[in-house]
């Protein structure tokens, strides 16, 4: 029934582990098995909180034992329901710390040592460790403990079948226990009377909790969803249709409007008796603000500066001020000791956290991480994680409660924000420009898609982007692919005529480095950014950039449309233009986005598999302040990196993301 | 000193809102003295700039070389999600032995670890470096930046490029254990010779402008891959300008066990690790 089953350090280093069939122990010994993506996915991104993980026809399901730092996981097939994983995961956990609770704790002492002469000496002694000495007899205990619960599971399955009243997923009480454990005698080293002890003692603490935590999130997981799916799509159709009623005498704009119309609302282009002052040079300093232009280091190379966070006061502990209440409250319930105790205990580093002393805490972080606009889901999840791998860890010296808990989610908002893959866009330009070709082949240019939903900034951005890109000695095309909305293609003009201009800067032949590539209004996006791909690379521009019409997530036939743009075009990058304002539907947004790009671009015939986006641009990040919520909520919803954050109205204000920065503009007040 | 003693106690019972007797403020007392110095004497012994640190991407193996180095056997391993430092004994004392995930989201933490190391260990899967070339290029890249911009007033680190798992290395003859160390290396340094060079030209190449943008900020720009060799030529880890880079080819197989005072006298004709322990030796 089970696949692989193993218990695994933290550190890396695996104590134990035993696959049941030979497909699951080939794949365990590669590195493409469960185990590994569990923690590379799942685990260092921070996903802690889910509830199973799921690769390649695999659920894997896992728990901790944060004092001894251990992991115990468990995989099998996808497709059955197997009900006793969780009891197994509680039973193997129990047992085996009890059994070999010495052993592991010299274990991982010995994977933290502070090199004092002391903990030198003891090493040179027990220089060799025996691990299959130590774990001897784990093998036979698991075994019984494995075929009681699947014993267990059966005798569940046949009460269900029949039509008996009795409740079949709660625990058989008492005496029948320890009945489930086989009886023949083994001559193994462990102590079975013990391990019907401990099964017993497991059984009472799920019995006192209530039963595993399954159900409860399951469910507040899905209703919000749910709601947010039907009701506003079918208000908003309603509240069109009565609008449309009371506007009859609108003018549409289907009827041609006359030659002078047209000339006097196209400002994209220069009126000629203007041009002879060169108005346009005084405007264009506006454009281009000098003090928060990039640097350019000692090689000339034109850099984006870093989005920095700027914080006067003195870094307080907020979180520390919002607990201090609640904190204080839940304390003299601690046991007999009392407060003297604890106090003992504090200084002693003998404290264990239990759920209760951080339920109050992580309560607070999650108010703070919403008030700086990360979206509710994503709170909770990243507050569950924390909470998950700090219960059962000790604090040592002198650190509070929340000192360790908010060292904690620091950490763990930085690995969600750190990219896993490389943000060097200039590197991956050059690397694709580079790349030896055969003489068949024609060198294609880069192609960088923007999407994302109406009026966050696609163009400027894009625009900014196009800047920096001139700065850095590229020749880049704009292909305007929104053809709907009217005024896209102009925009675009205006914004090519000025960087044309300005890319001057004693570069020279400015002329010829930026074009637009038109095709005008209601055409097919995908067959003109297609041209402009080919256009671009007839003639040796280095990299095309290619702006779409914004679009609401939930609008299907919009989506099939840029699905289509991708999979006919397969651009080197697809960035996600996202504003930094946005909270809750940030999730939404982006999850829609990636799926709906997933999905439907795997359908068509140029790739094989469907891609989703590559890279966020965060927008409107200046309004902000220090409420970057919106940065940590997209980035934990794709996994993908933020690119650029855009900051302004000018061509500069364009910046790379900084972590640290955010993180501390997050945990701030 | 008992006066002083007094006072402060009296001072501590005025403070502490607690129904404390007299006797229990003092033992009090006294024990907090005993943390704190315990505290600061265990922070002072920490001895620093004498470690071994162990970097290189995810699955290169610097787990399992821990593993046979510390525990003298090659335990099974998967992807780490924490930093691990265990005590080697070597040359008659204890080095400490960091090993640093590879995963990309946390291995930043390499930084912190940085001052106390004395050798770098850069841990390369010798098996799929011509496929991983470019990821690996990165990371020591940033690695090679770091030790580069180290305050001049510490020594720079020793680095160690080690092509590991190079038994796993498909050629056409069955060449003896040594040869396969040499192929290693030299394929290692080839791959990563060229992505470095491709990194350090994407860097330099530039518009020709010079007095725009210029603040003096420090940049983010990852430096770190210039040489002393004649200009125009392309990256080579011989001339580079940080110090001496040095290729180990070594080896490790789970499940076996490592015999260490064998490999010590120098007759553990199968053990993989024989150079780095060599090469350790000397260098610290």
């Amino acid at each position: 029934m089970l696949d692989h089953c193993s218990i695994v350090h933290k550190g890396g280093i695996v104590l134990w582990s035993r696959s049941f069939t030979p497909e699951a122990s080939q794949l365990t010994s590669s590195s493409s098995s469960p185990v590994n993506s569990l923690i590379r996915d799942a685990l260092i991104e921070g996903r802690v909180a889910e509830e199973k993980y799921e690769k390649g026809g695999y659920a894997v399901k896992w728990t901790f034992v944060n004092d001894l730092e251990l992991i115990f996981v468990v995989a099998y097939q996808r497709i059955l329901q197997l009900t006793y994983v969780d009891d197994l995961l509680g039973a193997l956990k129990i047992v085996f710390v009890e059994l070999f609770q010495p052993f592991l704790a010299a274990f991982v002492a010995s994977l933290h040592a502070i090199s004092s002469s002391a903990v030198v000496l003891s090493m040179t002694e027990a220089t060799r460790w025996n691990f299959e000495n130590a774990l001897e007899g784990w093998d036979i205990a698991f075994d019984k403990l494995l075929k009681g619960l699947e014993n267990k599971a059966a005798e569940d399955r046949k009460l269900r079948l029949r039509p008996a009243a009795r409740p079949p997923p709660t625990p058989s009480p008492g005496s029948s226990d320890v009945d489930l454990l086989p009886t023949e005698s083994q001559p193994g080293t462990v102590d079975e009377q013990q391990i019907a002890r401990n099964v017993e003692a497991l059984k009472n603490r799920l019995r006192g909790r209530g039963g595993t935590r399954a159900p409860g999130r399951g469910r507040t997981r899905k209703d919000p969803r749910n709601g947010r799916d039907s009701h506003p799509n079918s208000d908003s159709d309603v509240a069109i249709k009565h609008k449309q009623k009371g506007k009859v005498l609108r003018r549409w704009g289907d009827e041609l409007p006359s030659e002078s119309e047209m000339a006097s609302l196209d400002f994209s282009y220069e009126k000629l008796s203007d041009q002879d002052h060169h108005p346009a040079s005084n405007d264009l300093e506006a454009l281009v603000d000098e003090a928060s232009r990039g640097i350019r280091n000692k090689d000339g190379l034109y850099e984006v500066r870093d989005w920095e966070f700027t914080n006067d006061k003195a870094a307080d502990d907020v979180i520390a001020r919002a607990l201090s209440g609640s904190y204080k409250e839940s304390k003299p319930a601690q046991g007999s000791l009392g407060t003297l105790g604890s106090l003992f205990a504090r200084f002693t580093g003998s404290k264990v956290l239990s759920e209760d002393d951080l339920k109050p805490v992580l309560e607070g972080m999650k108010q703070h991480l919403m008030k700086k606009n990360v979206a509710k889901d994503i709170a909770e999840k990243v507050c569950e994680g924390v909470g998950e791998s700090l219960v059962g860890r000790k604090v040592g010296g002198f650190q509070t409660t929340y000192a360790t808990v908010r060292l904690a989610l620091s950490n763990s908002i930085t690995h969600i924000l750190t990219p896993k893959t490389s943000t060097d866009l200039l590197f991956s330009i050059r690397a694709k420009l580079m790349s030896p070709l055969t003489s068949a082949q024609q060198r294609m240019p880069y192609s960088i898609t923007f999407v994302g939903v109406n009026g966050v900034g696609k163009s400027t951005n894009l625009s900014k982007v196009c800047f920096w890109l001139i700065q850095n000695g590229f020749r880049v095309l704009i292909a305007a692919c929104d053809t709907f909305r009217s005024g896209a293609v102009e925009q675009l003009r205006v914004h090519v005529r000025n960087l044309s201009m300005l890319s001057v800067g004693g570069a020279g032949d400015s002329e010829g480095r930026v074009e637009l590539y038109e095709r005008g209004y209601g055409k097919d996006a995908a067959g003109i950014a297609k041209e402009a791909i080919a256009y671009g690379r007839d003639n040796g521009f280095d990299v095309v950039l290619i702006d779409t019409a914004g679009r609401m997530q939930d609008n299907e036939p919009l989506m099939r449309a840029l699905a289509k743009l991708v999979s006919v075009n397969n651009p080197d990058k697809i960035l996600f233009v996202g504003e930094a304002l946005v909270g809750n539907e940030a999730v939404d947004q982006l999850t829609k986005f990636d799926r709906a790009l997933r999905d439907f671009s795997g359908a068509g015939t140029a790739v094989a598999k469907g891609r989703g986006i590559d890279g966020m641009l965060v927008t409107k990040w200046d309004t902000v302040d220090d409420k970057v919520g919106a940065a940590l909520s997209m980035t934990y919803v794709t996994g993908q990196p933020i690119v650029f954050v855009g900051t302004g109205q000018t061509y500069t204000d364009l910046r790379q993301l900084r972590v640290a920065n955010v993180v501390e503009a997050i945990l701030s007040d | 000193m008992t006066s002083q003693r007094g006072i402060v106690s009296v001072t501590v019972m005025e403070s502490l809102p607690l129904m404390v007797p007299k006797p229990l403020a003092i033992i009090l007392l006294v024990v907090i003295t005993m943390v704190v110095v315990l505290y600061f004497i265990r922070r002072g012994s920490h001895t620093r700039g004498n470690s071994i640190m162990l970097v290189g991407i995810s699955d290169a193996g610097k787990t399992a070389i821990l593993s046979t180095l510390v525990y003298g056997q090659t335990l099974s391993s998967h992807a780490s999600l924490q930093t691990n430092t265990c005590i080697l004994p070597l040359n008659k004392k204890g080095v400490t032995l960091v090993d640093i995930p590879g995963h990309p989201r946390i291995r930043a933490q390499f930084r912190e670890h940085l001052p106390d190391a004395k050798v770098i260990v850069f841990v390369v899967d010798a098996s799929s470096i011509s496929r991983n070339g470019s990821i690996v290029a990165e990371y020591l890249h940033q690695i090679l930046h770091a030790v580069v911009t180290i305050l001049p007033s510490q020594n720079p680190p020793a680095i160690l490029i080690l092509a590991h798992k190079c038994d796993l290395l498909k050629s056409g003859t069955v060449p003896s254990t040594s040869s396969l160390g040499q192929l290693a290396t030299n394929r290692v340094r080839n791959v990563l010779e060229r992505e470095l060079e491709k990194r350090r030209q994407s860097h330099t190449r530039s518009v020709a402008i010079d007095e725009l943008g210029a603040d003096g900020e420090d940049s983010s720009e990852l430096g770190g891959l210039d040489c002393n060799g004649p200009p125009g030529e392309s990256f080579k880890f011989v001339e580079w300008e940080g110090g001496v880079i040095e290729f180990i080819g070594t080896w490790v197989s789970i499940g076996e066990k490592v015999d260490l005072e064998n490999e010590k006298s120098g007759n553990g004709s199968n053990d993989g690790l024989k150079d780095l322990m060599t090469w350790l030796e000397t260098h610290i």
